[in-house]
């Protein structure tokens, strides 16, 4: 913690790509283009949401910042150091402060291993001694609200809420500052959301963590987030404080998404007027030059096909890559 | 004019550790050209009643029910045969996964006429005319070439348009959607869902949509079934259940969504976890989640009440004399 003021994740220009097909020649070589130039930061003890589509590449920016992938190009600056290309050995201190959720409860935990014993892996290389660990392992299980006598039975004697819960515990044993949630929530019930969502939140406020929230849930991730970055294709389409973006939602792409979620409220879903996009999201296989949006947008001009809209700030930290706007 | 009518429908699967009472007694009534929502969170019961009308369950699945009426016809009596010729004509199915839905093996085309084929013994040139009509209904831009393509070859929204188009292949008068957008994404949800909606209206067939998302209720259906532990605990027109339910379970389903408004309130979660249905409690399957549990409510089970015509929930709360306890929003 040197800098109070500064962001505890800064990234900048984040490319990721993969190879497709198996062409040795560099020449031949075609690239699955799954983040291409995103850019954010995320402040201590906040949320930053990231909603796209599947296979915008969201998953694929969370996955880089806690370094399961290594990025094509751009930083990522974790703490103040950046972390983009920083050797394995070298990444060994980083990789306690930062964490992460999974998706699926049923296939994130080994089966095989006890609650207990999942909790306390990743503290097996601490050098705690035994009742250390086993006294770490009781007030994690005690912090994410399950109870003692859960330690010792197995993945399969729980909810799928209960699992998400275990995930967690696992995830906060290394005290870590910052946590990527990739879709923490989506394999759940409805109820459970809730629980899952809230004990998210308590533990934010009391251990100060920070998190990226990734989700397709775009009223869940309203509720979670101070700041919200929307994703498309791979490129980062418009972020702003999470008030600011849902009051004055600038690009065609935002809207459009936002206009098509279901609103349970009967008199508002008559009302509500929604934003037709026709089509699929194209692949991110030499994705359409210009703005990758265009093909889909009501609004798309000759300049939309020749130079790809940077993103810019409008004011209120509200930033917006699109040409109309 | 009814449509479909269901009384005392039970489901039972015998599987080796116990019999699971999957469905648990439930009436159910779809009028023509109605849109019925049934919601309930996983394992409530709400798949496996449809399956059982259809008759689309493994052989370890009993089912019984005092009476299932479909257009005058009585399927009780039926046998598992002359109920998939009616079912094949007169009751499409939409499923939540349109890629395991298809076969991988077999091109569009040749998996949407084959079974037109065989089903109204027609040549395969009518049937494939057939087959193009549905696909130009359920807007497949150039359904030509599409039919000699492969389902992998197609997208998520692509394939549940397949399926959308194989389910109103013999034009039925019920559709069943069990979850028809859950796997695809909110742009091609809306498409979709406003697709079934616009067929709705075009064809006056009665949907039954599956769901456990309150917001696909409030934009498609006119009644809503709130399904829990097996059985019915409320029903009612769309605006009764989101307005003034009577059920706390249906309370604590709208009240752990977050709200439109977007303030900054803490979500109010349902604590605990369903029932086990293969030892079902004796009382309200809801009793042991409910804040306002009272003995009663775990002894025995509390009847359907009325609340007006069109409205009933099971719930103890409702008697005279018991604790007043009122749904004061969502925002309480």
């Amino acid at each position: 913690m040197s800098n109070e003021n500064k962001s505890l994740v800064d990234v900048r220009g984040l490319k990721m790509y993969f190879p497709v097909g198996k062409s040795l020649l560099a020449k031949n070589r075609r690239w699955l283009k799954a983040v291409d130039d995103v850019s954010f930061t995320i402040g201590r003890g906040e949320t930053f949401g990231l909603v796209g589509e599947s296979g915008c590449g969201k998953t694929t920016v969370g996955r880089c910042l806690v370094r399961l992938y290594q990025p094509t190009a751009g930083s990522i600056l974790f703490d103040g150091q950046d972390i983009a290309h920083t050797r394995e050995k070298q990444l060994a201190p980083y990789r306690k402060r930062m964490q992460m959720i999974f998706q699926d409860p049923y296939a994130s935990l080994n089966p095989r291993m006890t609650i207990a014993s999942i909790i306390a892996e990743p503290l097996l290389k601490t050098g705690m001694s035994k009742a250390e660990l086993n006294e770490r392992v009781r007030e994690l299980i005690d912090l994410v609200g399950l109870k003692p006598d859960h330690m010792q039975r197995y993945p399969h004697e729980f909810s799928g809420g209960q699992r998400q819960r275990v995930g967690i515990a696992r995830a906060l044993a290394s005290s870590p500052e910052f946590i990527v949630c990739d879709e923490p929530i989506s394999a759940l019930d409805v109820s459970i959301q809730a629980q899952v969502i809230n004990t998210l939140e308590e533990l934010q406020e009391r251990l100060g963590l920070s998190y990226l929230f990734v989700s397709h849930d775009l009223s869940m991730v309203r509720h979670i987030s101070h700041t919200v970055g929307v994703m498309y294709l791979g490129c980062m389409v418009e972020r702003a404080p999470v008030q600011e973006l849902y009051r004055n939602m600038l690009h065609p792409y935002t809207k459009a998404l936002m206009s098509a979620v279901p609103v349970p409220d009967p008199d508002a879903a008559a009302k509500a007027e929604r934003i037709h996009l026709s089509g699929d999201v194209p692949t991110p296989i030499d994705p359409p030059s210009g703005c990758r949006f265009r093909a889909r947008c009501p609004y798309a001009t000759e300049r939309c096909a020749q130079e790809r809209p940077e993103l810019r700030d409008v004011g209120n930290g509200h930033f917006v890559a699109c040409h109309i706007v | 004019m009814r449509l479909l009518e269901i009384e005392n429908l039970r489901t039972t699967f015998d599987i080796h550790v116990g019999s699971v009472q999957a469905v648990r007694g439930i009436d159910l009534h779809v009028d023509e050209g109605e849109t019925v929502g049934i919601v309930g969170e996983s394992g409530c019961g709400k798949s496996v009643s449809m399956l059982s009308l259809l008759h689309l369950l493994p052989d370890y699945a009993r089912v019984t029910a005092d009476k299932i009426a479909f257009g005058g016809t009585d399927l009780t009596k039926m046998d598992a045969k002359a109920m998939r010729r009616l079912s094949g004509d007169q009751i499409g199915m939409i499923f939540q996964d349109p890629m395991t839905s298809l076969n991988p093996l077999f091109t569009v085309g040749s998996q949407l006429i084959e079974p037109l084929r065989i089903h109204k013994k027609i040549g395969e040139k009518e049937a494939a005319q057939i087959v193009l009509d549905k696909l130009r209904l359920v807007e497949i831009p150039d359904p030509e070439s599409r039919m000699k393509q492969y389902p992998h070859e197609l997208s998520g929204g692509m394939r549940q348009r397949i399926m959308i188009a194989m389910a109103i292949m013999c034009d039925p008068r019920l559709i069943i959607a069990d979850e028809p957008t859950t796997a695809l994404d909110v742009t091609i949800q809306a498409q979709i869902l406003d697709l079934i909606a616009s067929l709705q209206k075009k064809l006056g067939t009665a949907v039954i949509m599956i769901t456990h998302d309150l917001g696909v209720i409030a934009g498609m259906c006119q009644r809503v079934v709130v399904m829990y532990g097996g059985v019915i605990v409320e029903e009612g027109t769309v605006r009764e259940i989101f307005y003034q339910p009577r059920h706390p379970y249906t309370w604590g389903l709208l009240r752990s969504i977050p709200q439109k408004s977007g303030e900054k309130k803490k979500l109010v979660p349902i604590s605990g976890s369903p029932p086990d249905l293969i030892a079902p409690p004796p009382g309200c399957p809801f009793a042991a989640r409910c804040p306002y549990a009272m003995n009663i409510c775990n002894s025995a089970m509390p009847p359907m009440r009325p609340v007006s015509d069109t409205h009933s929930a099971r719930c103890y709360l409702m008697d005279e004399g018991a604790p007043d306890v009122k749904w004061e929003g969502i925002r309480a």
